[in-house]
């Protein structure tokens, strides 16, 4: 029968983890109703900017306006080089949030491996930095503490060297790998193909087939610029998505880790019990076996 | 008079979503007006003031930093970085959303010289509003 005292001790020490993690959870949930509020704001522009980058492309694709041959907007046959950008925590307990980001990194560069084309990843967040840096593979870009503070300045900055790189045709694509918010209680991992803009899935009808006209003078510096905007603003939304996405995960697996406590203490009074009564018990037979012996 | 479907978004939010009897946009290659069933147009826009002509004639004013616009026969998208509508019920919330606009016009850094237009122009859009 296991020590009155170290029952005690437990039943403490478990208490406290249950405290923290239920503060964790409430802390998590305040701050997941702020950056959701702020994704649901800033996903209507994202998807109304990927509607027009779309429809853009899918008018280029279908009419070849003005001859325009923007690579942005090319489909490009046998990749040699390209960019993945993973978008993890800076902080873990929450459950399978990072890993999921991680393993469908390892996928995609498995999968470009095969066809031979290299690949350099960019880290965002400390967890997926630290986890490439544990085995071995090489990060070409990394920064931190940016992923739980979303910043269009600093996230502008980071991928700038990729759109920059994209253009003079160092690389020959762009990945976003990100784990998003889909509801309070779930997250959704996307793998965006940011560049070039992806145009497999237009076919080219009726309305489409308008030509479309771009203002003259300087068409490639209109779809540069856009195509800029575009790229900055989807990896700014997907810093914020997944802020939103992490605190949700966090929250989860916080509430998990509360509950899990409360039944650890549960059984763990039950044993306390079980060992008072024990312990009064034999104190109970030493007594009266003492009164018994003196008769 | 046919109308158009005019929206403008901005990263914090919708800003306009209604119908429009036309709108004026400050272009790169500079102003234009668009109308309904205005041939596809996609085109850059700088800092200046997106002026619409609503459905009762009044017009609202709307200064922006940067923006992109898509015309298509249907509807105009209007994607800006940063907006402020130069609207208010009483005299002291236009100076509001003036003092707002002025403090973007100053973020903006590199457009030199068309800050002063574009700080004239809200000015006097303000000024028909009180």
């Amino acid at each position: 029968m296991a020590n009155l005292k170290d029952i005690q001790r437990q039943i403490k020490s478990v208490t406290n983890t249950q405290k923290t993690t239920r503060a964790m959870k409430l802390v998590s949930t305040a701050k997941l109703r702020r950056a959701e509020e702020l994704a649901k704001r800033s996903r209507l522009y994202a998807e109304k900017m990927n509607q027009v980058i779309a429809e853009i492309a899918g008018r280029i694709k279908c009419n070849k306006v003005g001859g325009i041959d923007n690579r942005c907007f090319t489909k490009i046959e046998n990749p040699k080089i390209i960019d993945i950008v993973f978008v993890t925590a800076d902080k873990g307990l929450c459950a399978g949030f990072n890993i999921q980001t991680i393993k469908a990194v390892n996928k995609l560069i498995a999968g470009f491996k095969e066809k031979n084309v290299k690949v350099r990843l960019r880290g965002i967040g400390k967890k997926g930095i630290e986890y490439f840096k544990y085995n071995e593979v090489e990060l070409f870009d990394e920064v931190s503490n940016l992923s739980s503070k979303p910043d269009k300045v600093r996230s502008d900055e980071f991928i700038s060297s990729s759109i920059e790189d994209y253009k003079y045709g160092k690389i020959d694509g762009l990945y976003i790998v990100y784990n998003g918010y889909k509801s309070i209680i779930a997250q959704e991992l996307h793998v965006n193909q940011v560049l070039p803009v992806a145009t497999e899935q237009f076919e080219c009808n009726e309305v489409q087939n308008s030509v479309i006209e771009i203002e003259a003078q300087d068409e490639e510096h209109m779809l540069d610029s856009l195509v800029t905007k575009y790229v900055e603003y989807n990896l700014y939304y997907s810093l914020i998505d997944s802020v939103a996405a992490e605190h949700s995960a966090r929250m989860q697996a916080m509430d998990a880790a509360t509950n899990n406590a409360k039944e650890m203490v549960k059984s763990l009074k039950v044993e306390f019990n079980k060992a008072r009564q024990a312990a009064i018990t034999t104190e109970l037979i030493e007594i009266i076996s003492g009164v018994e012996s003196m008769k | 008079m046919d109308k158009l479907k005019l929206e403008i978004l901005t990263p914090n939010g919708v800003i306009y979503n209604d119908y429009a009897l036309s709108v004026t946009l400050p272009g790169e290659e500079g102003e234009f007006g668009v109308l309904a069933n205005h041939a596809a147009l996609s085109t850059l826009l700088e800092a200046g003031v997106i002026d619409i002509e609503k459905e009762d004639k009044s017009i609202e004013s709307i200064l922006i930093n940067w923006g992109v616009v898509n015309v298509d026969e249907e509807k105009v998208i209007v994607l800006v970085e940063g907006a402020v509508a130069i609207r208010g019920e009483s005299e002291s919330a236009v100076a509001k959303a003036l003092e707002d606009a002025k403090k973007l016009i100053n973020s903006i850094a590199d457009s030199g010289p068309a800050i002063a237009a574009v700080s004239a122009k809200i000015e006097s859009a303000a000024k028909k509003l009180i």
